[in-house]
């Protein structure tokens, strides 16, 4: 990482941390909404792009998730301690199973997750005597370890923060080892990592169960956000919309997903406050990314930076 | 654009100045009061939305936008009928609006999340459309008073209807696939088997079903009755489908909760005749309050209200009633609610009063669809009631005690 960068990073860590003093609680909250979709939409580019699949079945990952951590912190009254590790791991099972839509490539991959993500959703919204129907699971507490808990949406504000930064650097691990390299080479052309000896299917499965567990740590984060859970979190759109703002922040970043999150969030939450066709924007704004900037933000800044900085000697 | 934020309008202006003068000396130093709206204004459910944000502002402009001596303001926030923005705009409006308290939502799912904000605030949330029979009995919070209608306690006097009424003993009950599909279907089926009647078939679709063929088809041969109760757009496909496939020459169909009025002007003559919905309104209710309310209602949108903007009306109305009893002192949260669930109100739809459940006990009319000359209108489709079944409990005529016993309505 060159100064440039770290200094970039540094100012951008103590505004998060500035935050909470400076915003009011509502910008707080977006924030906080924004991390947490954007760990989603991270999970879903660990796929996207990384090892080249578009996958419209995360929001399932992230619902099972949060109905474990909800259904057992509220009718068990089990602790956090291991509710959450128990979200985690009922997605990540999921994750395991939905796993096999590794075997097809391309639309029909695509076509297998969808199906898939509507048995979830299904599941939410018809067996009413186990997940609460429409009506969903209400009054979640907030975590609490032992007998220290959160007691405020600020200082969930900050631990969410802190989860996300711990995940960022293990994904920035995960993408430079050879795992996630073998990833990129899948990604480019798969027959030849096939020829150069790897197993290609076994290391996309991989990759398919990591990220299934990411949206579920994504699904426990959220769940004891809002403090509720219903089917909608298992639908359809959010598993379009966490692969949009992958695409939107900069699809195969780290910074990328979690400025999708920001923009679409804060389209649909605050532009909506003043203006009724705020959905016509945000579609404005995918149509112009994907024409102008199919790089996303990310692709916009580096380009800036290429533009604007002077071209170095090269080293020796 | 539209800013979806209302200050005083002009032919308020001088009932508002009255009312400042009267108060000026009492509230020198207290600014105005705010209100919070969440409804669809975008979305699947975008009309509906529509009409609960008309009737509001028609309440609001017919009451000058004072209340207890001060001024009041409302901001109206899109919750796009999804639970997560509904949420997220509810801490909007009571975090950096700094509303003193909530109205709405509209969809049912999005109730239990706004009720979730009002819990952890402590801001007062008014519901006035969202029908969970749950809000006001098993989940209950001490900051939420309803003042629309529970979804199964306009199911129970269907039942009734059917049996008595209409002399049914084998009913097809066609439902839609949620849970306030559910609630108003197995309220009915309730009380008609209570009576006992039978149950031919139970037919459920989901919401936005494209083809109402096989539905129909599932229509047992020896059922002397069908149920309707549809929602959104499958109103007017399950209406095509069944003169489509000539179910009129073979069979009675009967709404329990089917057209309303928001849906008629997309149907013709065919309609004419029908019983259209058991609700706890309908647009043709011939009473001094309605009237004047359809009339004014209808000058100012050019359509009749549908059930949604009849009770944004209410809710107006009952929440001006409560800060005129506590002269606008709105900040004293307990007081509010306190006044919300003492005053009664005399609504377009009838005598209001909550329950000790934050549920209204009120009239529920079984309606048939006429074609009445509207001095506004001209000739127009509406909801006449042929029966009103009044001061209808969300438990009926059950106890309470075993009513919440027993549990919700699940399929």
């Amino acid at each position: 990482m060159d100064r440039g960068r770290l200094a970039l990073s540094l100012i951008a860590l103590a505004a998060a941390l500035a935050l909470p003093f400076v915003a009011g609680p509502f910008w707080t909250g977006l924030a906080t909404q924004m991390y947490i979709f954007g760990l989603l939409a991270l999970s879903v580019d660990l796929l996207l792009g990384h090892a080249g699949l578009f996958s419209l079945t995360h929001a399932s990952f992230f619902a099972v998730s949060a109905y474990t951590v909800a259904i057992l912190q509220v009718r068990y009254a089990v602790p956090t301690t291991l509710a959450a590790p128990a979200g985690i791991l009922a997605g990540t099972l999921l994750a395991a199973v939905f796993g096999i839509s590794v075997r097809t490539r391309g639309v029909y991959f695509i076509l297998i997750t969808i199906a898939l993500g509507y048995v979830v959703w299904g599941v939410a919204h018809r067996w009413s005597s186990f997940t609460g129907g429409d009506n969903g699971v209400t009054n979640v507490p907030f975590p609490a370890i032992g007998g220290v808990g959160i007691t405020s949406h600020t200082q969930y504000y900050y631990l969410v923060l802190a989860v996300i930064l711990l995940c960022a650097l293990g994904y920035r691990v995960l993408i430079r080892s050879p795992f996630g390299l073998g990833l990129r080479g899948i990604k480019a052309s798969e027959t030849r990592m096939q020829s150069l000896g790897y197993r290609t299917s076994a290391h996309l499965y991989a990759a398919f169960v990591l990220s299934g567990a990411l949206a579920s740590l994504a699904g426990v984060l959220y769940v004891y956000y809002n403090r509720f859970v219903n089917p909608v979190a298992s639908s359809f759109p959010i598993s379009v919309e966490a692969a949009l703002m992958a695409i939107v922040g900069g699809s195969g970043t780290i910074i990328g997903p979690f400025l999708g999150a920001g923009v679409v969030l804060g389209l649909r939450n605050w532009v909506s406050s003043f203006f009724e066709m705020h959905h016509a924007i945000m579609g404005a704004v995918f149509i112009a990314t994907v024409l102008w900037a199919p790089d996303g933000l990310v692709g916009i800044a580096a380009r800036l930076r290429a533009r604007f900085s002077r071209p170095k000697e090269p080293g020796p | 654009m539209n800013r979806l934020k209302k200050n005083v309008s002009l032919h308020g202006a001088v009932a508002l100045l009255a009312a400042l003068g009267m108060s000026a000396v009492a509230h020198a130093q207290t600014g105005p009061i705010k209100i919070g709206v969440l409804a669809p204004v975008t979305g699947p459910l975008a009309t509906p939305g529509k009409d609960m944000v008309e009737g509001w502002k028609l309440f609001w402009e017919q009451a000058g936008h004072t209340a207890g001596g001060r001024k009041v303001e409302y901001v109206i926030a899109d919750t796009t009928c999804n639970p997560d923005q509904a949420l997220t705009q509810a801490r909007r409006l009571v975090h950096q609006e700094k509303v003193h308290f909530l109205v709405g939502p509209l969809c049912g799912h999005e109730g239990p999340a706004v009720a979730q904000v009002s819990k952890e605030t402590g801001v007062p949330l008014v519901m006035d459309a969202a029908g969970a029979d749950t809000i006001t009995k098993w989940s209950r919070t001490p900051s939420v008073v309803r003042t629309a209608v529970s979804a199964s306690q306009i199911g129970h006097p269907w039942g009734e209807y059917m049996y008595k009424e209409l002399g049914l003993r084998n009913v097809t009950f066609i439902g839609q696939d949620y849970t306030w599909g559910h609630e108003v279907t197995l309220g009915a089926v309730r009380s008609f088997t209570a009576l006992g009647g039978k149950v031919a078939k139970m037919i459920w679709n989901p919401i936005g079903t494209k083809d109402y063929g096989p539905t129909i088809a599932g229509i047992p041969e020896d059922t002397d009755g069908v149920s309707a109760v549809v929602v959104g757009a499958d109103r007017v496909r399950l209406f095509e489908a069944w003169f489509n496939f000539g179910m009129d020459r073979k069979k009675k169909i009967y709404g329990g909760y089917w057209l309303h009025q928001d849906v008629l002007p997309q149907m013709d003559d065919r309609a004419i005749g029908l019983i259209g919905n058991s609700l706890n309104y309908a647009a043709g209710l011939q009473t001094p309050e309605n009237i004047a309310f359809t009339t004014a209602f209808a000058k100012a949108y050019k359509r009749l209200p549908s059930w949604f903007g009849e009770s944004a009306y209410t809710a107006g109305l009952w929440t001006k009633a409560a800060i005129d009893s506590i002269n606008g002192k709105v900040e004293d949260r307990d007081a509010f609610l306190k006044a919300m669930r003492t005053v009664s109100v005399k609504a377009p739809r009838g005598p209001l009063k909550l329950d000790a459940y934050d549920n209204p006990i009120q009239n529920v009319y079984v309606s048939k669809i006429q074609k009445i000359k509207h001095p506004v209108l001209g000739d127009i489709l509406t909801n006449v009631p042929v029966k009103t079944y009044e001061g209808v409990s969300q438990f009926w005529t059950f106890d309470p005690k075993d009513f919440l016993a027993r549990g919700p309505y699940k399929r």
